[in-house]
């Protein structure tokens, strides 16, 4: 059974659509890469098949059980979002934070235990952060920000893992490890929906791709299925050339065509 | 550490209590106070201790212990430090209410003001949350830029309310917008008590969910938080705390922004920690601030407002240039 699925989704922000009517299935152990240029409906996206934001169509299950008919808690238990941010307003500690996965599983009383710990730990271990567990968040960088979401997210022991544009502030090496984590997930049956910009690394653990333009489904499909170069071309509106890799798939390099730039859209 | 800063803030509202007992004016000296303690003293002596000096420093804890729980909780609930019942509007509209419903409101029927004022206090929150929000969330900018408008309305409102007020109803009503503990009385304090208990248990049971909401609203609601719930227990808890204290003691500024951002200083930011001991620290100042406001310019009793506003003004300028 999938671990996900959608069917139909269409939503946005007060009179606005931004989606419109996207359909996807991810398997456990299966990742889905969802690429596209900026304002074309990903975090939106996300946003609904998490249950942030209500669709306005369409349907989210999660293993078979519509999203509607399941509790917040219930979702926060099955389901560790990455969100592409936080406001960091108060210096919570790092270890706070990382535990913050574990209230869903502990309930409104019970406090954090020696279990709930030790995946703290094992999930900062995970991103590289062992040692700066009582460390306040504000004097972390964006990129280790970053990777204290992506433990936050892990510690959750999650079936799924909805992760929004989690490598926008790594560093090439913490890049490299984000692709590791994700892969071991895969390995131990979790189902993941990453937004992502850089296509590169979205294809070394993609299963499957989804691109989107507009709010719509632009392509959908298995990367070795899709002519990915002449699609992303066209989306984004620039050449790109495929170029060998022997150790991994292609690598797509992209180039600006001649003429202006359409408008940008407004990224939500 | 925590431990002593436990004890250390009971001590300073113990001290804070004893030093407004003994030290609140020339009715009863130290001596009288002792002998009204242990069981002598004489009728007036004793009526200045237990019915004037003991249900004011009460009051004032209350209504202190109050205001710093209903700010610990805003900050949490829209994860920015300068949420303060007062500058957010929330004692203001309280105010407007309660000046509203002393002026009009038969004699008889006084015993509502502080049901009105949390109504009062309910509408402004709702307002604010409804001005400030955006697709993602309340911005902290326009949260704040919302309760200066909802304060200038609830101002203007209470101006209007005075300058049409009957003579024999104006100290009442002024007292409401100047924030005094003058008035305070046994029946007061008992009166105060279920505005301040009642919420109390709502926001404890709050306090997990709180914790998730210090890091926004998306991040919470992915983690299993049901924002409108939270956001509608923690608004209500909120408006009875405020409107409960503006309705006993009138608008009083700061206490809200200033001691829970103290607390989380020593104590950290589990909210459901914070609570109690901001209570404390809450009740320390403001049992403090009102001895301040008595014996600063004697005979003059100052609104005790202007004595949180000395101290708060700093604070929030110091916090603004603090913020990014």
């Amino acid at each position: 059974m999938s671990s996900l699925s959608a069917r139909d989704l269409a939503g946005g922000y007060g009179r606005r659509e931004v989606v419109h009517g996207v359909s996807l299935e991810v398997d456990n152990g299966m990742c889905l890469a969802v690429l596209g240029p900026n304002g074309a409906g990903k975090s939106t996206l996300l946003r609904m098949l998490i249950g942030i934001l209500p669709p306005r169509r369409g349907t989210v299950a999660l293993g078979g059980v519509p999203l509607t008919g399941l509790s917040r808690r219930e979702v926060a238990r099955r389901v560790g979002f990455v969100p592409q941010a936080v406001p960091f307003t108060f210096p919570l500690l790092v270890e706070e934070i990382v535990l913050q996965a574990r209230a869903p599983h502990l309930g409104p009383w019970r406090p954090p235990g020696q279990r709930d710990r030790e995946l703290a730990f094992l999930a900062l271990q995970q991103v590289g952060l062992s040692g700066r567990e009582q460390e306040p968040i504000t004097r972390l960088s964006g990129g280790e920000r970053q990777r204290v979401l992506l433990a936050r997210a892990l510690a959750g022991q999650p079936e799924l893992l909805l992760l929004d544009e989690p490598a926008a502030s790594l560093d090439v090496l913490h890049q490299l490890t984000l692709v590791e984590i994700l892969t071991q997930a895969k390995g131990m049956g979790t189902g993941i929906v990453m937004v992502a910009h850089d296509w590169n690394l979205a294809l070394r653990v993609a299963d499957k791709i989804l691109i989107m333009d507009e709010g719509s489904i632009a392509a959908l499909g298995k990367p070795d299925d899709l002519p990915l170069a002449a699609i992303l071309g066209s989306v984004f509106q620039v050449s790109v050339t495929e170029v060998d890799n022997p150790q991994g798939p292609p690598i797509l390099l992209p180039n600006t065509l001649s003429g202006p730039p359409r408008d940008d859209r407004e990224a939500v | 550490m925590t431990r002593f800063a436990d004890l250390g803030v009971v001590a300073v509202l113990v001290g804070a209590v004893l030093a407004s007992l003994f030290l609140s004016g020339p009715a009863a000296s130290t001596g009288d106070v002792v002998s009204v303690l242990t069981g002598g003293g004489d009728q007036v002596t004793r009526t200045v201790v237990l019915q004037v000096r003991l249900p004011r420093i009460l009051l004032a804890m209350a209504v202190g212990a109050s205001l710093a729980m209903a700010g610990a909780a805003l900050q949490a609930l829209l994860a920015n430090p300068l949420a303060d019942p007062f500058l957010l509007g929330i004692s203001g509209g309280g105010a407007a209410v309660a000046t509203a419903a002393y002026i009009v409101l038969p004699v008889a029927h006084l015993g509502l003001v502080p049901v009105l004022a949390m109504g009062g206090a309910a509408g402004a929150t709702g307002l604010v949350w409804y001005l400030a929000r955006g697709p993602l969330g309340p911005s902290p900018t326009r949260m704040i830029l919302a309760g200066i408008a909802v304060n200038a309305a609830a101002s203007a409102a209470i101006l209007t309310l005075l300058s049409l007020a009957h003579s024999q109803r104006l100290p009442g009503a002024l007292a409401i917008t100047m924030g005094s503990f003058a008035g305070a009385a046994p029946a007061q304090v008992l009166a105060l008590l279920p505005y301040l208990l009642v919420p109390s248990v709502i926001l404890l049971a709050a306090g997990r969910d709180l914790d998730l909401m210090a890091t926004g609203e998306e991040s919470a609601a992915s983690l299993g938080v049901e924002l409108s719930e939270v956001r509608r227990r923690v608004f209500l808890a909120a408006a009875a705390l405020c409107g409960g204290a503006v309705a006993f003691a009138g608008v009083i500024g700061f206490v809200g922004l200033i001691v829970p951002h103290m607390a989380r200083l020593v104590w950290g930011y589990d909210t459901r920690r914070l609570f109690p001991r901001v209570a404390v620290a809450g009740a320390a100042l403001t049992v403090l601030g009102d001895l301040a406001a008595r014996r600063l310019v004697p005979p003059i009793e100052l609104p005790v407002g202007v004595i949180t506003a000395v101290v708060g003004v700093p604070f929030f300028v110091a916090m603004l240039r603090r913020s990014p």
